[in-house]
């Protein structure tokens, strides 16, 4: 969906530029400019709901005001979309131009109806244990408050992804084996999880905060109708070490539906950790990790697969180790 | 396979759950009997972290439970293969694998006053050439063999690399875990009446049953 996103002034990232693969792990200190990367997309998906502007004069614009140019894969690698400032406070100001070559040079609505439907998830644990109303379950919301609805509504409009997703639920938390979704007569729907050997039933806000996130994670990569591009901060959340190469799966199962055997359109994704053990995971996938650095005020990405001596690197540790000990940058400056 | 004795108490320490289904399928033909094992399960991060944490597990199995035995098996990736030459006696190749992992036990069970019942746990040794997958591939491609992989590193030729093994397996370069697990059972179930071929092709396999048969003893 996005080919690249290049960074001038906005935030920490005063100069620097990142390809987008169809899945990216973000890695990197606090304040490197992880989640302003998912921010700046959430700004091209605001910005891209309002009517294209006028072309402005370079003269009313800031003059160092922050300037983010994204650019498309195919069918739409004919536009370029930039963020400038016209005010002082925010990137104010989407205009988009064709380019020389690529399709979809006309298709500005096709890549509009795209990028509205980005989507970016920071999943809470208590959000996720709410009991939401009945009617908003359309889609799931960024802090997962209203998960119950959303499995809900898909229990009626979506019987057999639902059937998949709960099939999924049990294999990767085997100790339960009855999704409990109550609708109560306020209209509200109640999550919880019956223990497959004690027949208990655990409401939502008993269940565990990895539990509850993983759930949420499923409920995505289950989603019958995703959005184009998916960003999820800190996917570990909560999560035990041993479970994230599930979690992993269900991300490359947005990302790569073929393999997983769906025949729907691949989802972008984006995703920010700070687990050294979920990092361990993509040593035969480096190229799709990208580091963040940041040297005194300023923050740029690098691509581990770019990194010239990681297979010497991988004879004698782990990638999540290699991360920690600082030989692969992402790490906080010393003090 | 034996049913009138009972199981024995097992601990496998590998890469992946998927690597430990599978190996536990290959250690209860090698032993001919049913195994139990030893919960929680172990696992390690990849290779640096199995020789580390190696010490700490056969302590914890000598003292802590009644395993009688740990079965550990790696893979080779690009490190020295292991030859019959490093079994010469007080012989160790320091970029071996498999002597690297018996020098281990050797130096951890040593330490160890008898517990349990047991003077030491026992030792189960595989190094997988270059990976996991090879094994996977036995008897189905003729070309998959720890020969033609030492003889490709001879020539610094490989004559495939481990993320093509991988997709021989899986058919895809990203197997979710149940889909590795599933196709890893289902290759070495193809050996369960036999490992002659297994050992013949793999001879860092072959040190592992030939461990385990000696458990009986």
């Amino acid at each position: 969906m996005i080919a690249s996103v290049a960074f001038r002034n906005f935030k920490a990232l005063r100069s620097t530029s990142l390809a987008l693969a169809p899945f990216n792990l973000v890695i990197g200190p606090n304040g490197s400019g992880k989640t302003s990367l998912i921010q700046a997309i959430l700004q091209l998906r605001a910005l891209a709901k309002l009517p294209l502007r006028e072309a402005v004069a370079d003269n009313e614009r800031q003059p160092e005001g922050a300037e983010i140019l994204f650019r498309f894969n195919p069918p739409f690698d004919g536009l370029e979309a930039s963020l400038t400032c016209v005010s002082e406070a925010v990137c104010d100001l989407l205009q988009v131009t064709p380019l020389p070559s690529g399709e979809g040079v006309d298709d500005w609505a096709g890549l509009r109806t795209r990028l509205l439907s980005v989507r970016s998830y920071c999943f809470d644990h208590e959000a996720v244990a709410s009991t939401p109303a009945l009617k908003d379950g359309a889609e799931l919301a960024s802090d997962g408050c209203n998960l119950a609805a959303v499995l809900a509504a898909r229990r009626q409009a979506f019987p057999e992804a639902f059937a998949r997703f709960t099939a999924e639920l049990f294999r990767l938390l085997p100790e339960y084996d009855e999704l409990s979704l109550i609708e109560r007569a306020d209209q509200c729907v109640q999550l919880g999880l019956r223990l497959a050997d004690g027949a208990e039933l655990i409401p939502a806000g008993d269940l565990a905060q990895g539990t509850l996130c993983s759930l949420a994670i499923l409920a995505l990569a289950f989603d019958p109708a995703p959005p184009a591009i998916v960003c999820i901060e800190e996917i570990d959340r909560g999560i035990h070490p041993r479970l994230l190469r599930d979690i992993r799966d269900l991300l490359y199962r947005l990302s790569y539906p073929a393999e997983a055997g769906e025949t729907r359109a691949p989802v972008q994704v984006i995703a920010t950790t700070h687990s050294p053990y979920l990092l361990d995971l993509f040593r035969e996938h480096p190229e799709e990790v990208v580091v963040t650095e940041k040297h005194g005020r300023a923050a740029r990405f690098t691509r581990l697969g770019d990194h010239p001596d990681l297979p010497g690197l991988l004879a004698g540790a782990s990638l999540g180790d290699l991360w920690f000990s600082g030989v692969l940058g992402g790490v906080p400056e010393d003090k | 396979m034996s049913s009138a004795q009972p199981p024995l108490k097992i601990a496998i320490l590998s890469e992946s759950p998927a690597d430990e289904a599978a190996i536990a399928v290959l250690a209860e033909v090698a032993l001919g009997r049913q195994c139990q094992r030893v919960q929680p399960s172990l696992r390690a991060r990849g290779w640096p972290s199995v020789a580390q944490v190696l010490p700490a597990i056969i302590r914890h199995l000598h003292f802590n439970t009644d395993a009688a035995g740990l079965v550990v098996v790696v893979d080779s990736d690009n490190s020295v293969v292991h030859l019959p030459s490093h079994d010469a006696p007080d012989y160790f190749h320091p970029y071996c694998r498999m002597c690297q992992l018996r020098a281990v036990f050797r130096q951890t069970t040593k330490k160890l006053p008898p517990a349990n019942g047991r003077e030491r746990v026992l030792r189960g040794v595989g190094v997988a050439v270059p990976a996991i997958e090879a094994w996977y591939l036995c008897g189905r491609d003729e070309q998959v063999t720890e020969a033609a992989w030492t003889a490709g590193l001879e020539i610094d030729r490989p004559p495939y690399t481990r993320p093509q093994l991988k997709y021989r397996v899986y058919g895809t370069d990203r197997p979710s875990l149940y889909l590795e697990t599933q196709l890893a059972l289902e290759a070495v179930r193809r050996h369960q009446g036999d490992l002659r071929r297994l050992e013949n092709d793999f001879p860092g396999f072959a040190t592992l049953a030939k461990d385990l048969r000696s458990w009986g003893q």
